[in-house]
């Protein structure tokens, strides 16, 4: 699903985000970023959804050439994947409803398909009771899944999320990654890069590591902490 | 036809309009201030340029003869004169019929029964199709066996013609100039609206909308300024143009206007294109502008 080959990003600052990096990620994977704060997580991601282009290296997602894909083609990159941030990124002018129907109408879909389409989605992350409400009428945790409704409507195969529990409380983020699970059940790879040990820890699935821009481990059940659960930390 | 997504497409604009309602009004102000400078401008030069070009075709060249020219002579001189495609007519007008004239005009100021032999000589009166081409068929047929001297209001077919040489030059910059305010105010006032929409711009980019669509309801706004703007101009300038029209035939009479000089609903619709194209050149530009950074 994605691929990436000694990819180096450097921005235009010269500050060298990401060093030479290579990765694998297969169809239906579930992979957590991890490492300190300023190690290239968001730039990775970045890369992968065409927000930058890499200085060097070739990115595959999804067959798609993403390094040296036109501006124009672009969209099309987009459709194939969604995007969850930390702050959401809802517009506050418009109902859950709107927000998520927002994705298909700026896409050209056919009005059928989007009365078709939102009501299942807002139903599969949970929120169609609230689907008339606005952003700000909603708590954080009902706001990030209406963004993750909004990130699935175009049905992407692959889903990047950046710090999606960043801003939500320990029940709303267990709830949250609850989500993600199921989502990633129904075979949508899923990337993921916080700084949340106890989701990290409490999930055991891969982890790549990374520091200074590069990747340092890649663990296939792995833990926040290299080869360390929280429990042990804890216990000393 | 999808009207759910007609109905997006429109709740779109019309958010967009109404987001910034006043800077809106300023941007359909400005458009229609243009307009109305614009339209009256190129109005007013219609009906002078119909004035100028009336007075310019009252201006006839006349060529006088030699007292000796014979009567050969002056037949293929008239020949000569019909032949040159430059000239729309020539009228001969012998000695006897000057001197009839002339008694005619001056009679009770000047007694010309002094005279005792006709002291005028023939002379030809020539008219052309174009006024810029007088000087040069005036100097051609100065040249023309039999013919003594020519004469021509030379001054004021020079004047006319500068004259209509430097509005032509001074109405292309003054609407330049016009097109070109309009133009920045409507592009920054759609700046405006794409940096508070700034925000579904970037989700709309993110969920993978072409530039086309992002662009298209920015430029259905400028659209719409442009129009409006117009619009408001042209109304102005329809009152003005009932209301002045008939006043400036009876004041002036002598300008010998033509009331189809200026054909009003097909000016105002040029008008219309006109702020409608500023408008939404002026938004393509500042979307273009804000999608490449
Ligand atoms: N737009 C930018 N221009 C210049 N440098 C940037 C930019 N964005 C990030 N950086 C730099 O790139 C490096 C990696 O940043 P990045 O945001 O990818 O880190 P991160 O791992 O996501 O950090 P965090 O965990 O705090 O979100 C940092 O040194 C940062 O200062
Ligand atoms: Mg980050």
């Amino acid at each position: 699903m994605i691929s990436l080959r000694n990819v180096t990003l450097a921005y235009p600052n010269g500050v060298r985000a990401l060093d030479n990096i290579s990765l694998e990620i297969g169809k239906g994977d579930f992979v957590f970023l991890v490492g300190h704060s300023g190690t290239g997580k968001t730039s990775l991601l970045r890369l992968l959804y065409r927000e930058m282009a890499p200085s060097y290296g070739e990115i595959i997602v999804d067959g798609i050439r993403v390094d040296r894909l036109k501006r124009r083609r672009v969209p099309a990159l987009r459709r194939h994947l969604g995007v969850v941030f930390q702050d959401f990124k809802l517009l506050t002018d418009k109902t859950v409803w709107e927000n998520v129907a927002f994705a298909m109408q700026v896409t050209g879909a056919h009005t059928k398909d989007i009365m078709r389409q939102v009501p299942r989605t807002l139903d599969m992350v949970g929120l169609a009771h609230k689907s008339r409400m606005y952003p700000g009428e909603l708590s954080a945790g009902e706001q990030q899944r209406a963004a993750i409704a909004r990130a699935l409507i175009n049905n992407p195969k692959l889903l990047l999320c950046d710090e999606p529990t960043g801003n939500l409380d320990p029940a709303n983020t267990t709830e949250i990654m609850e989500l993600l699970q199921r989502i990633n059940l129904k075979g949508t790879t899923i990337v993921v890069a916080t700084h949340n040990q106890a989701v990290v820890d409490r999930m055991r699935r891969r982890v790549v590591r990374l520091e200074d821009g590069r990747i340092v481990t890649d663990e296939e059940r792995g833990y926040y902490y290299l080869g360390l659960g929280q429990s042990q930390i804890l216990s000393g | 036809m999808d009207w759910g997504r007609v109905r997006f497409f429109l709740g779109e604009v019309f958010r967009n309009f109404t987001r910034n309602a006043g800077m809106q009004a300023t941007a359909i102000g400005t458009v229609a201030v243009t307009i109305v400078l614009l339209g009256g401008f190129l109005y007013v030069r219609a009906v002078l340029g119909g004035v100028g070009h009336d007075l310019l075709q009252q201006i006839r060249i006349s060529a006088y003869l030699q007292q000796n020219a014979s009567n050969a002579t002056i037949a293929q001189l008239h020949a000569a004169l019909l032949k040159d495609p430059r000239i729309s007519s020539v009228q001969f007008v012998p000695k006897s019929v000057g001197l009839k004239e002339l008694r005619k005009e001056t009679k009770g100021v000047i007694d010309l029964s002094i005279l005792t032999k006709n002291p005028l000589p023939d002379v030809f009166r020539v008219s052309v199709h174009s006024a810029s081409d007088v000087p040069a068929v005036a100097a051609a047929v100065r040249r023309m066996p039999g013919v003594a001297n020519v004469v021509y209001g030379k001054t004021i077919v020079r004047r006319l013609l500068h004259l209509g040489a430097v509005m032509r030059r001074v109405g292309i910059a003054v609407i330049v100039l016009f097109l070109l305010v309009a133009g920045i105010i409507i592009s920054s006032t759609i700046r405006l609206t794409v940096f508070a929409r700034r925000r579904e711009i970037a989700i709309m980019q993110l969920v993978g909308a072409t530039s086309a669509f992002i662009r298209l309801p920015f430029i259905c706004e400028g659209f719409l300024d442009g129009l409006l703007g117009s619009l408001l101009a042209v109304g102005i300038l329809a009152v003005a143009h009932a209301a002045l029209w008939s006043r400036v035939f009876r004041a002036l009479p002598w300008l010998h206007i033509d009331p189809r000089l200026v054909n009003t609903p097909l000016f105002f619709a040029q008008l219309l294109l006109v702020g409608a194209a500023i408008g939404v050149i002026a938004s393509w530009i500042s979307v273009g502008r804000y999608l490449r950074t």
